[in-house]
């Protein structure tokens, strides 16, 4: 677990003296520590320029391949220019900045797979503030870009790829930032890492704009309060957003897409609170939001579709509200693990609710019951799923309906919307709506046939 | 009347043509029966019935998907086959059945005539039924092509494989209920029509609906390990069951079921032992009734 890895960091680094830590010399630094110079063969070919650089000075670097890591610990701006390689030593971070006001800008950077994940070896490791990363693309480091008490930073239009096919705990994020106030993530891919975007003890950081895919989870924050985070996409995750410990995030219009494996989430929350998402878009994962220990948060016009079941709730939760959101094609709108929960779903959008409304105010005339008579089989019995489509369970639902018998937990929302909201009819509308030319002709060529086999048949053979 | 004039036509036709044929091509009376069944069920009001009332449903069934979802697009494909699956599942089980045991049961008159034509038992039953899956398959080709032209408008690129796949498996259980009507048919006098078709709708009824109630009621009772077993071989073992899950699956993937489909997967260890399962179940509910309608009509005294 990132979040055990951290603590225990932590914990080594308050253990090790506290107050700033230190930089060893030699290169070699224990667990926890901050990599110093690299030493001997390690050198970069860069750091004698680096070194020779007023600080403020601008460092330009051609194109070619750079072998070695480098340090910089001078406020120096560093820009490569025809995108140069930084080949690392195989041993550490490649690139080092200890200095205030560095700009790393427009590398490639090769990490060689190496390094002792214990010491957080990384593409750029930045432990000093107000530092910019932009433009740099990463791949085979343990960590992409590591922020680490590096307040008021920013990591812009970077790319990081990790070590495809290696274990989730045997490397870390694509960008980690650890005790790091007002930073900023924009415009970032990540892939193949650990977790795409990792943040621990970060309070008002931005996280805008950036995708993350194929790994563990998109988004991860612990013990992080007073977080933004908009226009993000996760897919092809464990769960496509992991909150723990955090108090007080907002984000919105953030794509959390086809999340789809055994186990997992769209939207984690665990033990969070007074969050607000609105807007945001959560299709196709195995479960769409996940609440676990998590109190008076809200959840405003956002889209769950697609999943096999909407949202997981824990009686652990409390004081949460639903409202207004777009619940589509979801084989199960709930999971309430416990016996009570004190959730307010309502005005949200079912499309599997048949209720009419016949006096027209937008509202059905009777409240939509989140439970199924499914549910009950499908909390015992995983495999009841299989039937969960069939003519027979459609038959039993409607049995139930008519004769209830089970006296499940009674969780409705009361005036559920007659139509889904105006904002996510007219964002289809721009969506999918494609002719496919070879089924259409396939369908008329259908028909055609039909009546023509009806019409040879009238006719004397 | 007429349907006896019917049937001497094209059967006297073979008697006229070149002497020999029928001995040198085994095939030819078998297609000759086919020919004259799928006339006769193309012209039987029961047939185009069929085929309206089916093309309505689907096309009322595929614009529901879009009308429910409110056009917002999510629902436009998966979850329309999944409708469109529960209607195939109960509609074509029925009309197969039915229209099997009507077509099948010997009517005064008609099959003493058919059955004094020098065509051996076997292939005239086999020839009605070739006659019969083509007429209900060509009657089913009007549904799905009015759902198709509905779904295409909209669809994204995965669309025309699994409706393909949805028409196949549709084309599979007319074939399996035929079998099914014949093995109930073949061999019955006139005057056990009406019990034929009783026991035609029954035996649809256990297995379209009954059968899964059935399992279910009986898998909650038992502990979750036993009990996921017991479902997932209830579906392969249905023929009913094994068509939707193979469309089902085979259109979209382990979403379909969610959980249910890889822990269907891991009991038939990957998708392509489920291919063979489920292949192998369809392809046992094909072979046993026809075997036993032909055993029937071999045996039976006219």
């Amino acid at each position: 677990m990132t979040a055990e890895a951290g603590m225990l960091s932590l914990l080594i680094w308050a253990a090790s003296g506290g107050a700033a830590p230190a930089v060893p010399s030699d290169g070699v630094p224990a667990s926890g520590q901050l990599e110093g110079r690299p030493v001997g063969e390690a050198v970069s070919e860069l750091q004698a320029r680096v070194d020779a650089a007023a600080p403020g000075a601008t460092v330009e670097v051609p194109a070619g391949l750079y072998r070695g890591d480098l340090v910089l610990d001078r406020p120096v701006t560093l820009v490569g220019r025809g995108r140069p390689l930084l080949l690392g030593s195989g041993e550490g971070s490649v690139v080092r900045v200890r200095a205030a006001g560095v700009t790393v800008q427009g590398f490639d950077i090769d990490g060689r797979a190496g390094g002792d994940l214990g010491r957080d070896p990384s593409g750029v490791h930045v432990a000093a503030h107000g530092v910019t990363v932009r433009d740099v693309r990463i791949r085979g480091s343990l960590f992409g870009i590591y922020l680490r008490e590096a307040d008021d930073s920013v990591v812009e239009g970077c790319e990081v790829v990790g070590i495809p096919g290696r274990d989730p705990g045997e490397k870390g994020s694509g960008i980690h930032v650890w005790n790091t106030h007002r930073f900023r993530l924009e415009r970032n891919v990540v892939t193949e890492a650990r977790d795409g975007f990792y943040i621990q003890s970060s309070d008002h950081g931005l996280v805008r704009g950036n995708e993350a895919r194929n790994l563990r989870y998109g988004l991860h924050y612990m013990f992080s309060d007073d977080n933004v985070f908009e226009d993000n996409l996760f897919e092809n995750c464990d769960a496509g957003t992991a909150l723990m410990y955090s108090k007080r995030l907002v984000f919105h219009h953030n794509r959390f897409l086809h999340n789809r494996g055994f186990a997992s989430v769209g939207l984690l929350l665990k033990a969070c609170d007074e969050l607000v998402a609105e807007a945001n878009v959560i299709v196709d994962n195995a479960r769409g939001i996940f609440l676990e220990g998590s109190y008076r948060n809200i959840f405003r016009d956002n889209l769950i579709a697609d999943s096999d079941i909407a949202v997981v709730l824990y009686d652990s939760c409390g004081d949460n509200q639903l409202v207004g959101n777009t619940f589509i094609a979801n084989l199960s709108p709930l999971s309430l693990v416990g016996k009570r929960t004190d959730t307010r779903f309502e005005g949200n959008y079912w499309s599997d609710n048949l209720e009419p409304d016949l006096d027209g105010d937008g509202r059905s005339d009777r409240p939509y019951r989140l439970s199924s008579v499914f549910d009950h089989f499908r909390g015992n019995l995983t495999a009841a799923d299989l039937m969960a489509l069939s003519p027979a369970a459609t038959a039993l639902a409607a049995a139930e309906q008519a004769f209830p018998v089970l006296d499940p937990v009674a969780v409705v929302d009361p005036s559920p919307l007659a139509r889904p909201p105006a904002s996510w009819r007219a964002s289809a509308a721009a969506g999918p709506g494609r002719v496919d030319g070879a089924g259409m002709a396939g369908s008329l060529g259908a028909v055609a046939l039909g009546c023509l086999a009806f019409w040879a048949g009238r006719r004397p053979w | 009347m007429i349907e006896s004039a019917l049937i001497s036509e094209p059967l006297a036709a073979t008697q006229e043509g070149p002497r020999g044929g029928d001995l040198e091509s085994p095939a030819q009376p078998l297609l000759l029966c086919a020919r004259q069944e799928l006339v006769l069920a193309l012209r039987s009001r029961w047939t185009q019935i069929f085929g309206v009332t089916f093309a309505a449903l689907s096309l009322a069934v595929a614009s529901s998907g879009y009308i429910l979802s409110g056009g917002t697009g999510f629902q436009d494909y998966s979850r329309t086959t999944a409708s469109l699956v529960q209607l195939v599942l109960l509609v074509v089980p029925l009309a197969a059945v039915v229209m099997g045991s009507l077509a099948l049961s010997p009517e005064r008159g008609a099959s003493e005539l058919l059955y004094s034509q020098p065509v051996a038992r076997p292939t005239l039953l086999l020839g009605q039924l070739l006659g019969l899956f083509v007429a209900l398959a060509a009657a089913q080709l009007l549904g799905f092509g009015a759902a198709g032209v509905v779904i295409f408008t909209r669809a994204g690129d995965e669309g025309l494989g699994s409706f393909l796949l949805l028409v196949g498996g549709s084309w599979l259980l007319t074939a399996l209920f035929l079998g099914v009507a014949a093995a109930l048919a073949a061999g019955t006098t006139e005057s056990s029509r009406t019990r034929v078709l009783a026991l035609a709708l029954v035996i649809w009824f256990l297995s379209v609906i009954v059968y899964d109630l059935a399992a279910l009621g009986l898998a909650s009772m038992l502990r979750s390990g036993v009990a996921s077993r017991l479902l997932i071989v209830a579906v392969l073992v249905n023929p009913v069951d094994a068509v939707r899950t193979a469309v089902m699956l085979g259109s979209e993937g382990t979403t379909a079921f969610g959980a249910a489909s890889l822990a269907f997967l891991r009991f038939t260890h990957g998708s392509l032992g489920a291919g063979l399962w489920l292949a192998g179940s369809l392809a046992f509910w094909l072979a046993a009734p026809i075997g036993v309608a032909l055993m029937r009509i071999r045996r039976c005294d006219l």
